[in-house]
């Protein structure tokens, strides 16, 4: 098992898109209004979860 | 279905896009991946008075308060006052953005404009190299909509730019993550708006707070991205307002979460293609502020594309009438205070409390970010002058390079 994927919380995500323009990947859309990574393209570089204001992204295994 | 011009995104720079283009006779599709205009909010809705000048909005139903200054406290909280005493004149308003982006859309609509909810932008629609429209979901269907223009008025997280070729992807330093809170009951007796900065309080950023009305504000928080930690945002603005007398006793009637883009605007033009808005990064990198380049690009990008369509000329060379303008407009200004920002990322706390005592009696004329640099500049260390020279003569080169 390599490096945690990130993984949005959808109950917590309030869509403000910070993530989706800070992934140097594109690896990130929006699924349902909410921000829903693709594990495929997710190089696990975290900057995703720590841009996020209110902690909805956290890294998990695959 | 065949439009003359697509946009995506019904925040305020696609609905003033749309309703000038709209008013040259273009035929014009909005679409929006939510269920409602302006829903939810993502914004801290301070104004400045400029907007009455345009006349693009009516009425009054927009506006929560209004805004009768500013008050900057550096990290000593020393206080900065730029006051309408000294402007001779109201400052800006305090608005409710979901009615403000409601009356936007309706004036475009009244104008011609049809907008489409619930429908989602999922890819450009190309022959080889040529944009011909855009793909979309709807529910559970997937729609062909086909437009000889494509505005790309998708907010910070755009991908209509990516699509296209441009690398709209933000470096974390060029990101605001942003948390605020309505607080209601809360003890704010004036209309000012204040602003609180700090490497404690908001790394690379500010706190806010926004009277919307009596006993009710916006208090928020912006910091740089570069120097977040997961939830870092909503914890610090937590701290802020536990330690904040006047809102001992309040109470959040609403929470949001949003990111605004401090950085250098990208290329807003391409064959068939226009970016607009936060998609284009139309934000003062300095205070974070945006609606107003919205309202002002929005009606150049309406006006050239109209015009492109009686010409039936969609060649970026035509469209680039628009980004002419739109530098012209504020595209200098974007760029100047990118560079201050840069700069007072390299200052301390120590030299904002300094800069905030040598300005702190200041009767400032005007209350804009640009009359407050040219005192700023006047009080500067040396060393951060000589900074921001070198910083200013790298940027020059680079230009100079393209």
């Amino acid at each position: 098992m390599g490096k945690p994927k990130a993984n949005v919380d959808k109950k917590k995500c309030l869509a403000c898109g910070g993530c989706i323009s800070v992934c140097p990947q594109d690896a990130i859309s929006w699924i349902g209004n909410k921000a829903e990574v693709n594990p495929e393209k997710c190089i696990s570089c975290a900057i995703c979860i720590r841009t996020c204001p209110i902690g909805a992204i956290s890294g998990e295994g695959y | 279905m065949k439009y003359d011009v697509v946009i995506i995104g019904s925040g305020p720079a696609g609905s003033v896009t749309a309703r000038f283009a709209a008013d040259g006779e273009a035929k014009v599709l909005v679409i929006e991946r939510r269920a409602e205009v302006g829903v939810p909010i993502l914004c801290g809705e301070g104004i400045s008075r400029k907007i009455d000048e345009w006349k693009i909005i009516e009425g009054k139903r927009w506006i929560a308060g209004r805004m009768d200054g500013a008050r900057i406290y550096s990290p000593d909280k020393t206080c900065v006052t730029l006051g309408a005493e000294q402007a001779g004149d109201e400052t800006g308003y305090v608005v409710y953005r979901d009615i403000f982006d409601q009356e936007l859309a309706r004036n475009a609509i009244k104008a011609g404009a049809t907008f489409m909810m619930n429908t989602q932008a999922i890819g450009l629609i190309k022959e080889g190299d040529k944009i011909k429209g855009v793909r979309a979901k709807r529910f559970d269907g997937e729609l062909k909509i086909e437009a000889d223009i494509v505005v790309g008025a998708d907010g910070v997280e755009s991908k209509i730019g990516q699509w296209a070729g441009i690398d709209t992807r933000l470096d974390p330093k060029d990101l605001e993550t942003c948390a605020q809170y309505t607080l209601t009951n809360i003890d704010v007796k004036d209309a000012y708006c204040d602003f609180y900065l700090g490497k404690e309080i908001a790394p690379g950023g500010y706190v806010w707070v926004f009277p919307k009305g009596k006993n009710i504000a916006n208090v928020g928080i912006g910091i740089l991205a570069s120097l977040s930690e997961a939830g870092r945002a909503k914890k610090l603005l937590d701290d802020f307002i536990a330690k904040d007398p006047r809102m001992k006793n309040s109470s959040p009637i609403r929470f949001l979460a949003g990111a605004v883009p401090v950085a250098n605007p990208v290329e807003t033009v391409r064959d068939n293609l226009i970016l607009i808005g936060d998609a284009a990064r139309h934000v003062d990198p300095i205070t974070g502020g945006g609606l107003t380049h919205c309202l002002e690009g929005g009606k150049i990008a309406g006006e050239v594309i109209a015009k492109a369509v009686k010409a039936k000329n969609f060649s970026q060379g035509f469209l680039s009438e628009y980004e002419t303008r739109w530098k012209e407009a504020f595209g200098q200004k974007i760029k100047r205070n990118y560079l201050v920002k840069e700069l007072m990322l390299d200052m301390d706390d120590k030299t904002f409390n300094k800069l905030a005592n040598a300005l702190k009696d200041v009767k400032f004329e005007e209350i804009s970010t640009h009359s407050l640099v040219k005192e700023v500049a006047k009080h500067l260390p040396i060393s951060a002058k000589l900074n921001a020279l070198i910083k200013y003569r790298k940027e020059i080169k680079e230009i100079k390079k393209k």
